[in-house]
Parts: C-alpha cells; structure tokens; sequence
C-alpha cells in the first residue's frame, strides 16, 4: 500500500498543514491506488452522511418542541392577556393587537430547517466555527413595547397607595424561565 | 385615585433582543444538534429536550458575559455530556436497527434505487454497529461539521487522537461497505 494513504482522510477533511496537503495532492494526481481510495473514502462519508440524514428522518416527535426564547415571549405576553381577560374584564381599557412576539413564534420555530450536510460543504469549511453571532433582521423584534395595557391603579394597589392623580409605567423583564426578575417604575 | 388607568407597559421585546442570538444560533444549529442527538441513540424526544436544554445554557452563558468564541463547539459539548443523562436511551445506540418507518423512508425513491438503497444501508447499520464509541462519536461530529480539533474539545481527547479515530473508522467503514 502506498506510504501516503495513510494520510488520505485528513487530507478530505482540510486537516493537514498546507504545505503536506499540496505534496500530497500532487502526489494523487499521479497516484492510481490513491485516487481509488480517496474515492471510496468520500463515497463512505457520503453514504455515512446519508445514513445519519435518513436515521433523523426516520425518528418523530411524539410532542411540539417547548421551547425558543420567541415562545416563552409569547407565553408569557399569551399568560398577561388571559389574566387581563379573565380577571379584569371590566376594568380593561385597551388591548392593541397582538404583538410581533406573540404573532411570530411558529414561524420563526419551524423555519429553523435544515442545514443540509455536504461533505464538500464541510471540506471547504463553508460550516465555519460560528463566532460572532450576529442580530438578522428578520428575527429581530422591534425594540419598542410589545403591548401596552392600561390597567386601573385599585385593580393592582391597596386604596390609597397611589395619590391622585399619578400615573407610571411599569417595565417588567422576564427571566428565561418565565418569572419576573426585574420591576421597574417609572412617573 | 380608585378608577384612574395606571399604563403598564411590559416592554417583553427587551427579552426578545437579550435573545436574538441565541434564537439565531438555535435556527442554525438546531437540526445538526438534533442529528446527532438522534444518531447517538436518543429518541426524537429526548433529543429536543437536550437541544432546549443546551440553548438555554447558552442564553445564560452569554447572558452572563461568557465567552463567544467557537459557539458551534460550545453546543455540541454541552448536548453531548447532556445526552451521557440519558444513558439507557444512549444504550439504545446508533445503527442499532433499521426500523419500518427507516423502510418506508427508502420506498419513497425508485423500485431499483431503493433496493440498492436499502442494501447500502443495511451495510453502513452493520458497520456502524461494529464501530467502538469514541469512533462513532468523532464520525457522528465530522458530519455535522466541526473540525478535528473542535470534536477533540467536545469529546475531550486530543486533536491527534481525533484525527487517528476517525482515520481508523472511515477505513473500517470503507472496508465493509465495500465502497
């Protein structure tokens, strides 16, 4: 067996120095035993590829996928509007249409589809290590509210808590597990 | 004051945004993650479960101010030692069988092809199954992409043990498919 064999796989994979990798692809050019094995090891990743892309195919979800940070967005603005809806229905002003949030989520949860294996893909590292991740606009949501309710100040305080005639706003964050975890008032 | 409005807003896109790119990531990643979840012996389910789980590391990890380099990596290790809590399912292993609905999947192409198709892949299932874990691994994480020296950081075992496991597992494969 030729002494560069050895090397083949490493040299598919983009894994070897620069230089020993043009050595050794001049050397398969002239090489017939080479040529052959470097066939049949790309036509095996293929078929190994192929294999794994079937074996996902062939497994289904018995149950939706429960998470994305847009659902628990519009879980959480889906749990507001209910409480507002069922428990103060008499004392709610306005309610605009739902938000960007609220209205986007299937979409952007079951476009997430395939980035398709290519094993030329993968040789010419056009998988490249994702190391800036940067915003894309069409996921991006608008920086301003999302929702904004009016609610009476006796429906959320004690009487007499807030003097007459004072209005604020209240930025609420929501934690990644659904909870609150900052309250802010503002005049 | 009973019966004046106090306006709330609840400005929930500032979550949204803290998030949008892990949201980013999680359209990218998510089906090379789930791919390999599945391929290592996980059911559909479980596989889901762990990439949910795996992204909201992420969120808290770049939430936190962590680190942003080889993200791609950061997922696959955090999946991987996820999936090690699901070892009776891991135990379920990879090309273990090729089950109806793997069959229904080939009838949908040409009489002839499938046959061959199905052939091929008896094969690879068999020559799978021979393969030992770590090679497994290291051939499941080249698929999706990652270099030898991202799978030696996932799998935890140096760059040339990598290069040396999958050199020995695509010539085994090779050798009993007869490609």
């Amino acid at each position: 067996m030729c002494n560069y064999s050895a090397k083949l796989i490493a040299w598919l994979d983009h894994e070897l120095p620069e230089n020993e990798a043009s050595n050794l692809e001049q050397h398969v050019q002239g090489c017939a035993e080479c040529r052959r094995l470097a066939g049949s090891y790309e036509a095996t990743s293929d078929l190994f590829d192929g294999y794994c892309e079937a074996v996902l195919a062939s497994e289904k979800p018995s149950k939706m996928p429960v998470w994305t940070p847009v659902a628990l967005g519009a879980a959480v603005t889906a749990a507001v509007l209910a409480i507002l809806f069922v428990f103060l229905p008499a004392q709610l002003e306005q309610i605009p249409a739902r938000s960007p949030i609220a209205a986007s989520p299937p979409a952007i949860v079951h476009s997430a589809e395939a980035l398709p294996v290519k094993r030329s893909q993968r040789r010419q590292h056009a998988l490249a290590p994702i190391q800036n991740p940067q915003h894309n606009e069409q996921t991006s949501w608008p920086t301003e509210s999302a929702i904004q309710v009016t609610i009476p100040a006796d429906a959320m305080f004690p009487p007499g808590a807030i003097p007459e005639g004072v209005t604020f706003v209240a930025d609420i964050n929501i934690a990644a597990d659904g909870l609150p975890d900052r309250l802010q008032l503002q005049p | 004051m009973s019966g004046n409005p106090v306006p709330l807003a609840m400005p929930l896109p500032r979550l949204a945004a803290r998030d949008c790119e892990a949201t980013t990531l999680f359209r990218e990643m998510r089906k090379p993650l789930l791919r390999y979840l599945v391929c290592l012996g996980l059911s559909m389910d479980e596989a889901q479960d762990v990439v949910q789980d795996a992204f909201l590391g992420l969120h808290r990890h770049l939430s936190g101010g962590g680190s942003k380099e080889n993200i791609r990596g950061w997922l696959f290790r955090v999946a991987h030692n996820r999936a090690r809590n699901h070892q009776n399912s891991y135990d379920r292993r990879f090309g273990a069988s090729l089950d109806p609905e793997f069959d229904s999947l080939l009838d949908e192409a040409t009489p002839e092809r499938a046959v061959l198709e199905k052939e091929k892949f008896r094969q690879m299932g068999k020559a799978i199954r021979a393969l030992t874990d770590c090679e497994r691994e290291c051939l499941l994480l080249r698929t999706e992409g990652l270099r030898y020296r991202e799978i030696g950081e996932v799998l935890e075992i140096p760059t040339s043990t990598v290069g040396d496991t999958v050199d020995r597992a695509v010539k085994k494969l090779a050798e009993k498919c007869n490609v």
